[in-house]
C-alpha cells in the first residue's frame, strides 16, 4: 500500500501533461471541494502544466459548506492557481421548486450534476480540459455520482486508493488543516465518507488491495482475519457498482458495433 | 434415441442459480423419455466472465455440483459446459464440455481454439485445450466440440478419423450482422458448416447454442440437429429458449455410410504424412 511519492508525482505529472497536449489543450479545470481528493489533483496539475494553466471552481450550494469553502480558496492562493467561487444554489433551488424532494440523495446527485454541468461549460468557455478527483477506493465500490464527480476527460488519480493519495497529500505539502479532514463528499451537513460507507478507509483500503491488486478470494481474506460481514459488504459494493465504470451497454445486431468489435485506442494519432 | 438440446440463457457468474436451472431442464427433459440432453457452452457459469473465470471454476471430477449432475445422468446422458480448474493444474482455467452418463463423467474436452479477436477476448482468461478425442457413449462413438473449435473444420474430420458417428457442438455463439430475414447473418454460417459437416462426415450433428444477453451480447440460439445425409432434421428458434426434442434414428449412420464412402474411403496416414511435411517445411 505504502507508494514511492516522487516517483509517483512523477508518472501522474507526465500523464497529465501529455494527455491533454495530446488533444491539443494546455489547461486543466476541476472542480474544487477544500477536501483532500481535489486539493491533491489540483497539486499535481499545477505541478504538471504550471499554476496559471490550472481552473479551481469551488462551486458550494449556498453557505452549507463555508469553511471547506475557505479552505479551497487558501489552498488555491497557495497552489497560485486561477479560482472561481460559484454558487449552485439558485440553479439547483430552481429545479427543486419546480420538482420537490425530501431525499437528500436525490438532492446530493443533482448538486453533484450541476456542478459537473458547470464545470463542463467552462471546460469550453476556458479550452481546458476536465480533471476527475475520483480515486480508487471510491470507484471501487462506486461511491460516487454517476455522470456527477464521476464525469470527467481523465482522471489522474483513478489508480491510486485513499490511503495511497493521503501519502501523496503529505509528500506535495498539502495543507495539514485539508489533510486531517474527515472525508466528505459533502452533498449533505453532516455526511461522511466512512459514516456512509460503513468502514474506515484504513480497512477498506487494506480489504480492497487484497481483493483487487493481489486477486485474493474471500476465504483468503476471512483466514487473514477480515471480518466476514465487512468482506461482503466491500464485494457486494463492487459488484453492485459496476456500471458506473462502464459506458452504457449497446445491443450487439450489426456485424461491427462500438464497445464490441469496434475498438481503438484513446490516443489514436495523437 | 431421444435426444434434446436445452436452449437455456444461464446467469451470469452464478452457478446455484444455473444448478438448479440445469436440474429442472433435466425434470422437463426426463418427462419426455430423452436419452440425451446437451445444454450450451458455459451453461454452468454464462459465458461473459472476464475476471469472474476463476470464482466459478470446478474441477469435473470431485466438484459438489458435478456430484448433483452425475446422479441426474443415471438414466439419461448430459452434456454440460463448465469452467475446470484440474488439481494438476492449478491456476489454469479451461473452457470445458464434461459428457456424464450412469452417473460417471465419460469425457472431457476442453476447448481448443478459444477465439481471441474483435468482440473475443477468451484467450486472455483460458488455457486452451490440446486434445480432440472421440469416446464411446450409449449412442455410438461420439466426440465433443466447443463453439469455435467447429468452425476449424479440422477439428470435426480428427473426430471423424477417430471414428465418431455423433458430433456433439455445444456454443455460445453470439449473433452478428442482420441478415434481412430472420435470425443473424452468423447463425447461417454455423447452419452452414453442420450441413457440410454432417454430410461430408456420414454423421449426426448436435449443435445446442445458447440465447440470451450480457452486456450487450446477443446469443442468438437457433440450435440444431443435422442427420448423416446433411439434412436437417430439427432446429430450434432464434433468441428464444427452448427446448428441442428429437427422437434420431441411429440406422441412418450405417445407410449412409453405405450409400456415401467417405468413412471407406479416407486416408488418414496419407494426411497424417503430409500435415507432418507442412508443418516441418513451414516458413514465418
Amino acid at each position: 500500500m505504502k507508494i514511492d511519492c516522487p516517483f509517483a508525482v512523477e508518472i501522474l505529472t507526465a500523464f497529465i501533461r501529455e494527455e491533454l497536449s495530446k488533444f491539443g489543450y494546455n489547461k486543466g479545470i476541476l472542480g474544487l471541494s477544500g477536501g483532500l481528493d481535489s486539493t491533491v489533483c489540483a497539486f499535481l496539475a499545477g505541478r504538471a502544466l504550471g499554476p496559471e494553466n490550472v481552473i479551481g471552481l469551488i462551486m458550494p450550494y449556498g453557505k452549507s459548506s463555508a469553511e471547506d469553502v475557505r479552505d479551497a480558496i487558501q489552498a488555491a492562493e497557495r497552489m497560485k492557481i486561477r479560482h472561481e467561487v460559484i454558487d449552485i444554489a439558485p440553479m439547483v433551488d430552481a429545479y427543486f421548486e419546480r420538482y420537490p424532494s425530501d431525499s437528500r440523495v436525490r438532492r446530493g446527485n443533482k448538486m453533484a450534476r450541476e456542478r459537473m454541468s458547470i464545470l463542463y461549460d467552462f471546460s469550453a468557455r476556458e479550452k481546458a480540459l476536465i480533471l476527475g478527483t475520483s480515486n480508487k477506493s471510491e470507484l471501487l465500490i462506486g461511491y460516487g455520482t454517476i455522470h456527477g464527480d464521476l464525469a470527467s476527460a481523465i482522471n489522474p488519480m483513478g489508480d491510486l486508493y485513499k490511503t495511497q493519495v493521503r501519502q501523496l497529500a503529505a509528500y506535495l505539502k498539502v495543507p495539514l488543516k485539508i489533510r486531517r479532514k474527515v472525508p466528505s463528499a459533502g452533498l449533505w451537513k453532516g455526511q461522511t465518507d466512512e459514516g456512509e460507507i460503513g468502514l474506515t478507509y484504513a480497512e477498506l483500503d487494506e480489504i480492497l488491495f487484497h481483493l483487487v491488486d493481489e486477486r485474493e478470494s474471500r476465504e483468503e481474506l476471512l483466514a487473514r482475519g477480515y471480518a466476514k460481514d465487512k468482506i461482503e459488504k466491500i464485494l457486494g459494493m463492487i459488484k453492485n457498482s459496476e456500471f458506473k465504470r462502464k459506458l452504457p451497454p449497446i445491443p450487439k445486431i450489426s456485424a461491427r458495433t462500438i464497445g464490441h468489435d469496434f475498438l481503438y485506442p484513446y490516443d489514436w494519432d495523437r | 434415441m431421444k435426444i434434446a438440446l436445452a436452449q437455456i440463457s444461464p446467469r451470469l457468474g452464478n452457478i446455484q442459480k444455473n444448478l438448479e436451472l440445469h436440474l429442472e431442464t433435466i425434470e422437463k427433459a426426463r418427462r419426455q423419455k430423452v436419452r440425451l440432453l446437451v445444454f450450451p457452452e458455459l451453461s454452468l457459469t454464462g459465458y461473459l466472465l472476464k475476471d469472474l473465470v476463476e470464482t466459478v471454476a470446478l474441477d469435473g471430477r470431485t466438484s459438489p455440483v458435478f456430484k448433483t449432475l452425475r446422479a441426474q445422468s443415471r438414466d439419461l446422458s448430459l452434456v454440460v459446459g463448465f469452467v475446470e480448474e484440474k488439481p494438476k493444474n492449478k491456476g489454469l482455467f479451461y473452457n470445458s464440455a464434461a459428457f456424464l452418463d450412469k452417473g460417471r463423467v465419460l469425457h472431457i474436452h476442453r476447448k481448443v481454439f478459444l477465439p481471441t479477436s474483435g468482440m473475443f477476448e477468451e484467450g486472455r482468461f483460458f488455457a486452451a485445450g490440446r486434445n480432440f478425442r472421440t469416446f464411446e457413449a450409449p449412442g455410438g462413438n461420439t466426440g465433443l466440440l466447443i463453439c469455435r473449435d467447429f468452425l476449424h473444420y479440422a477439428a470435426s474430420y480428427l473426430l471423424f478419423a477417430g471414428g465418431s458417428e455423433i458430433l456433439i457442438v455445444i456454443s455460445a455463439a453470439p449473433g452478428r450482422g442482420l441478415a434481412g430475414k430472420a435470425g443473424f447473418a452468423t447463425s447461417r454460417m454455423w447452419e452452414l458448416m453442420g450441413e457440410a459437416i454432417s454430410r461430408f462426415s456420414s454423421a449426426f450433428v448436435i449443435y445446442c447454442n445458447r440465447v440470451g444477453l450480457e452486456d450487450g451480447i446477443v446469443f442468438a440460439g437457433g440450435s440444431f440437429i443435422f442427420d448423416p445425409f446433411g439434412r436437417r432434421l430439427a432446429q430450434a428458434r432464434y433468441f428464444e429458449k427452448d427446448l428441442v426434442v428429437y427422437d434420431l434414428d441411429l440406422g441412418e449412420i450405417r445407410k449412409a455410410r453405405k450409400n456415401w464412402p467417405w468413412k471407406r474411403d479416407d486416408k488418414p496416414e496419407v494426411i497424417l504424412e503430409s500435415l507432418r511435411r507442412i508443418v516441418r517445411d513451414y516458413e514465418d
